[in-house]
């Protein structure tokens, strides 16, 4: 037995197919890994206007007139939208003026062309906004971004004893619910400022930014529903779970400084492994599955095989081992070229950095070594590989068709996606025994909920063999019971 | 001597079509046994059967005292083959062709491969890749794959083709040579009788799914009472006149110049004195009067009446 698994080895070895199809894999890779650190590294600014937009811009509102009353809204926006270029224009070296330019001057420009032009005017309000927009600018003069921050710190407190007031002044139930959200979310907004002030994280678009508004957004998820303070069905639980998720990795994020996300590094390129080398690993896996018998049966050399002292049976478990073999095969070398390639672009430094998730069933964030989180993530897509492997081998065997076998094979793959998604959107809760739902156990890591509601992982892994099985026996069968006509 | 390979009357229907009709042979070790007949009357079929490659309708197979359905590695192991034409991983060279082979049994070092490749005359090619071997080299390829692990029978179909006169006859001294020293049992199939002939020591005759003879290669030849007689003479065509009168009173069966000095005549043995005395008192000189031997051929057609698929 294991003397036919080394033959089929070593037909598949001396074969050039299986280099070819590397050396793809190999250019897919340097190719990913090169657009991820050109498309990253140009660096990422809060300006965002060209030259030429604004032209057309200024083209088109010189053929407005403001006071005709049909152009007049128009005019203001593309005169508001001018005047903020103009303003962003002069501050573009410094991230955090043009954020700030973007949240708080924007509206008072807006505000000044809509009683300059708008249909009623007012020199007096006006002025007013202007003075307010000059107060602004100032402080962006004075180059200190804390001042913005401690604005929105007293702002935040002080919002928060008004609504305490309210809140003490009424007992209206419904009333006192309303106000209790609006004073978390206050609170929340207390937390971002105090997280800016003391991590010394300015306004801009980074990384840490981004953070400190997903933190707020799913904050403020949570806080609707803990105040809501109801039974959650399954949906509303997979979106709590999801906003949790979010604003503990978001903390982590704030707290430490790293950006845990980051893909150009060889760290990340790892951490997203599968969802940017999967569909070629499986390509591959899939092409040599579907191709080790039907092969031997359109070559002839099958009646080389079946005059040798073994049973059939033996024979095609061979093949069947060796398409695993290969698979692991496949998968290890494609690693390996990635940690190459990734370490040679960004350096290998990054791969003693760990990956960071949050456990739900823990309720505590995990920090897990790169090649541990790899290995958790193979076992997670193990069922979807073997799986598909199957299907291509069993379709080859029994048909004896290579392209039959591989295009069924690639087809399911494809087609599994678009399916999962029917079946959710349209709650077919029959579907959670399909194989499909169930071979992807990565949504059961880290205590997630799975795609639907009363599935869980040991009904996977048994749903998995049951389908494997199902591809198995009959092909055995079919191949032990063969006639070997003319070939 | 020791039966190696025994077929039970085997039938094999293909859904209404019976390919098949009560098949039986026996090959003793030391023999060859040509399994000759035309296209299409179940040769391989019959192969297929016996390596065990097809479902046996009803009938038996027994190699090495093994039944091949029911005990089939057994019975295998001793057993080399070629079927239909010799089908070897193109890509691979005929070295490492050979070594797949060896994997697959015990106890076959690099040294038999070497002895092999040698006895096949391939040693100059055998690192070269099969895709660049002419159909001749690959059947030479075939028998010592096939031969490689010392099987005591051996079943080749159609073995010679696309070999030349030369490689046909450096493949009849191998096959001889290992039927009488190695004490091999072989079945070779073939429709190429010439080839057959002088070297089977039987011969089986299928057509139609039905064997129609089995017998010694020296009976099938003797077998017929009439005989053909070569008449060496000055004058072929003035004898055959004279002869011909006889050919209408059926003392001659036939009667053909194939040259000026020679004549075929077709008579039983008893007729010969009188043919001779009549030719002589014709003033017909006769240099020589010889029996012309019967080929493998033209007992076959006789047997089987022609090449007739149906």
């Amino acid at each position: 037995m294991s003397n036919l698994i080394k033959n089929e080895l070593t037909k598949i070895f001396k074969k050039k197919t299986i280099y070819i199809t590397m050396l793809l894999i190999f250019l897919m890779i340097v190719f990913i890994n090169c657009m991820n650190k050109y498309s990253n590294s140009s660096t990422y600014s809060a300006y965002m206007y060209s030259e030429s937009y604004i032209e057309s811009l200024k083209d088109e509102l010189s053929n407005l007139n403001p006071e005709k009353p049909s152009d007049v809204t128009l005019y203001i926006n593309l005169k508001s939208e001018i005047d903020l270029s103009n303003l962003m224009e002069k501050y573009k070296d410094s991230d955090w003026k043009l954020s700030i330019i973007n949240d708080r001057i924007s509206p008072y420009i807006t505000e000044i062309n809509t009683y300059t032009y708008g249909a009623d005017k007012s020199e007096e309000q006006a002025r007013k906004a202007t003075e307010e927009m000059e107060n602004i600018i100032a402080k962006l003069d004075e180059n200190d971004w804390k001042y913005f921050a401690n604005e929105d710190l007293q702002n935040a407190n002080s919002t928060i004893e008004e609504l305490n007031n309210q809140k003490a002044q009424t007992q209206d139930t419904e009333i006192i619910k309303g106000l209790n959200n609006e004073i978390e979310n206050a609170k929340v907004e207390k937390e971002i400022a105090e997280y800016r002030l003391e991590k010394n994280i300015p306004y801009g678009v980074d990384y840490l930014n981004i953070a400190l508004t997903r933190y707020q957004t799913s904050s403020e998820t949570l806080i609707s529903y803990d105040l809501d303070n109801k039974e959650l069905d399954f949906e509303e639980q997979k979106e709590y779970n999801n906003a949790l998720t979010t604003k503990e990795e978001s903390r982590y994020i704030i707290e430490t400084g790293t950006d845990i996300n980051k893909s150009d590094s060889l760290k990340g390129s790892l951490q997203y492994f599968y969802s940017q080398y999967g569909v070629f690993i499986i390509v591959v896996i899939i092409m040599i599955a579907g191709t080790i018998v039907s092969e031997e049966w359109s070559k002839g050399t099958i009646k080389l095989l079946l005059v040798k002292p073994y049973t059939r049976t033996q024979i095609l478990l061979s093949k069947f081992l060796t398409v695993l073999i290969i698979s692991a095969f496949v998968i290890v070398s494609t690693i390996l070229m990635q940690i190459l390639v990734g370490g040679i672009l960004f350096g290998f430094g990054s791969i003693f950095e760990p990956v960071v998730v949050y456990n739900l069933s823990a309720n505590a964030i995990q920090e897990i070594n790169i090649f541990a989180y790899l290995g958790i993530q193979t076992l997670t897509q193990l069922p979807i590989i073997i799986l598909l492997a199957t299907l291509a081998f069993a379709i080859s065997t029994i048909f004896s068709n290579s392209a039959l076998a591989i295009t069924i094979s690639l087809l399911g793959y494809m087609g599994a996606s678009i399916i999962n998604q029917l079946a959710i959107a349209y709650k077919l809760t029959f579907m959670k025994y399909f194989v499909t739902m169930n071979w992807d156990l990565s949504q059961y890591l880290f205590g997630g909920l799975p795609y639907m509601e009363g599935m869980n992982l040991i009904t996977s892994i048994i749903i998995c063999v049951v389908y494997l099985l199902i591809m198995l026996i009959p092909t055995f069968i079919i191949f032990k019971k063969r006639n070997i006509k003319n070939i | 001597m020791e039966t190696i390979l025994k077929c039970e009357s085997l039938c094999k229907t293909f859904g209404k079509k019976q390919i098949l009709k009560n098949v039986s042979l026996e090959v003793k070790e030391g023999d060859i046994l040509g399994f000759i007949g035309p296209n299409g009357a179940g040769k391989t079929t019959t192969i297929k059967l016996i390596l065990g490659l097809q479902s046996i309708t009803s009938g038996k197979v027994i190699i090495n005292g093994y039944d091949i359905e029911k005990d089939f590695t057994n019975a295998i192991k001793k057993v080399g083959a070629i079927v239909e034409n010799p089908d070897m991983y193109m890509y691979l060279s005929g070295y490492q062709n050979l070594k797949l082979v060896a994997n697959l049994y015990k106890n076959i070092g690099t040294e038999r491969i070497d002895e092999v490749v040698k006895l096949v005359k391939l040693e100059k090619r055998i690192n070269d890749k099969v895709s660049k071997y002419s159909l001749g080299m690959r059947q030479r390829l075939g028998i010592a794959q096939a031969i490689l692990h010392k099987p005591n029978l051996l079943i080749l179909d159609e073995p010679t083709n696309g070999l030349d006169p030369e490689g046909i006859k450096e493949m009849r001294e191998l096959l001889v040579n290992l039927a009488e020293k190695e004490k091999m049992a072989i079945l070779i199939s073939s429709h190429n009788l010439a080839e057959l002939d002088n070297f089977c020591t039987k011969v089986c005759i299928i057509k139609n799914g039905e064997v129609i003879e089995t017998s010694e290669i020296s009976k099938i030849k003797h077998e017929t009472s009439n005989e053909v007689e070569i008449f060496e003479l000055d004058n072929a065509e003035k004898a055959e006149k004279i002869l011909s009168i006889d050919l209408r009173n059926n003392k001659i069966l036939g009667l053909e110049v194939k040259n000026s000095r020679m004549l075929k005549v077709n008579i039983s043995k008893e007729e010969v004195p009188y043919i001779i005395n009549k030719l002589v008192e014709n003033n017909i000189k006769i240099y020589e009067v010889k029996q012309e031997e019967k080929t493998l051929e033209d007992a076959f057609f006789e047997k089987t009446g022609g090449n007739v698929i149906e």
